[in-house]
């Protein structure tokens, strides 16, 4: 499985030869590893978490690595995988109302140049969002994706995605004038 | 074509750059729609701040001890899986032979009931059998006692042969009470022995009138 998923993964590179699992597992984590963190802790708000979720979403492939049947890219499954694995944190979380997450990281490399008030207002407003809604967001607005990446990771529509999003960002919009 | 204030909300839900950049030329003409479009890209802005990355060396190594770890495991079960897998074969073995056991006790406790409750039934039929009789006697015996016909002094004797007879069968239900085949014979005798009892009393009253 692993070695059609790092074809995938890696298409324009021929797999060298003798290739391990391990090699092709460590390979997929620096590949998606940065882009997987950020997601975590978007959805999460804490780097200890945010790895977490990372870690127990590469045993979670290593573990059911004969379910991948390629109909759906590596890449999505992977993201699928990680975004159930932060519900299952919120969820628990949520069983232990006393940890408050969002941290502000000190060594961290924005994409953008912005003050920080606004970043932890917009934090804030995130971390209110259904699960569904904050996805979404994160995955369109933070990552880049497209909607019709995003439909296939949530098993969704694209017009859904689209929707959601849309409807989302009203609601933001709203919070925020307020906010501010 | 023109857009309108009414159109933003499709140009932002479409969110294309072709329907963004028309909604920022119609912004351009309306300071309400380009109020609303600059919080709208305000909160993209920020959004795209918030892609965090961060370095963590030693969250490769901790993934791969991991994997290794559950190698591991996956080939050696531990001890307490083991002991685990002993324990719910013994608890599941328990349980199954508790349950057939109690199931074949409760089986006969219900057939018991059954038996039980069949009888009383019968008994209660024979009863009321005796009741009707005993009703039927009454007005029957003087007719009976009186008898000079043919016809009542063959009713006399049928009646003595069916209470002979009900005795004896009495006498071995007495002895065999769960009996099926006789508590059978005997409604049977109640029964003929209440029809000739009315005959009796028909009879009767017939040869009064003429």
């Amino acid at each position: 499985m692993l070695e059609a998923a790092f074809l995938q993964v890696v298409p324009s590179v021929r797999e060298p030869a003798g290739m391990t699992d391990e090699q092709r597992f460590e390979e997929i984590y620096n590949r998606f590893g940065q882009r997987m963190k950020s997601v975590a802790f978007n959805h999460l708000g804490t780097v200890a978490e945010a790895e977490d979720a990372v870690q127990e979403t590469f045993l979670k492939i290593h573990r059911s690595a004969g379910t991948w049947n390629g109909e759906a890219s590596f890449s999505t499954w992977l993201f699928r995988v990680l975004i159930n694995t932060c519900y299952d944190i919120l969820r628990k979380r949520k069983r232990r109302p006393a940890e408050t997450p969002i941290e502000v990281i000190g060594d961290t490399r924005s994409a953008a140049s912005i003050d920080d008030a606004k970043r932890m207002m917009l934090r804030r407003l995130l971390e209110q969002l259904p699960e569904q809604r904050r996805t979404v967001f994160t995955l369109f607005e933070i990552e880049g994706m497209s909607h019709a990446e995003i439909a296939q990771i949530l098993d969704i529509s694209e017009g859904n995605s689209k929707w959601i999003l849309f409807a989302t960002k009203k609601e933001l919009q709203q919070q925020w004038k307020t906010a501010r | 074509m023109k857009t309108e204030c009414s159109d933003l909300d499709n140009l932002l839900l479409e969110g294309d750059p072709f329907s963004m950049e028309t909604a920022t030329r119609h912004a351009g003409s309306c300071p309400e729609c380009a109020e609303k479009l600059a919080s709208w890209d305000d909160i993209s802005v920020a959004a795209k701040s918030l892609r965090t990355e961060w370095n963590s060396d030693l969250l490769w190594p901790r993934i791969e001890t991991a994997i290794h770890l559950e190698e591991k495991d996956a080939g050696h079960p531990r001890f307490w899986q083991i002991a685990a897998t002993v324990l719910l074969t013994i608890s599941v073995g328990a349980t199954t032979w508790y349950a057939v056991r109690d199931g074949s006790r409760q089986a006969a406790f219900d057939k018991e009931i059954i038996r039980v409750s069949a009888l009383e039934s019968v008994e209660r039929a024979e009863q009321a059998h005796l009741y009707a009789i005993a009703e039927l006697e009454k007005v029957a015996e003087p007719k009976l006692e009186d008898a000079q016909g043919p016809l009542m002094i063959s009713y006399r004797e049928k009646l003595m042969v069916l209470d002979d007879a009900i005795a004896e069968c009495q006498t071995n239900i007495d002895n065999n009470r769960q009996n099926a085949h006789l508590r059978k014979q005997l409604l049977t005798m109640y029964s003929e022995k209440q029809r000739t009892l009315r005959d009796v009393v028909r009879e009767g009253t017939n040869a009064s009138h003429q």
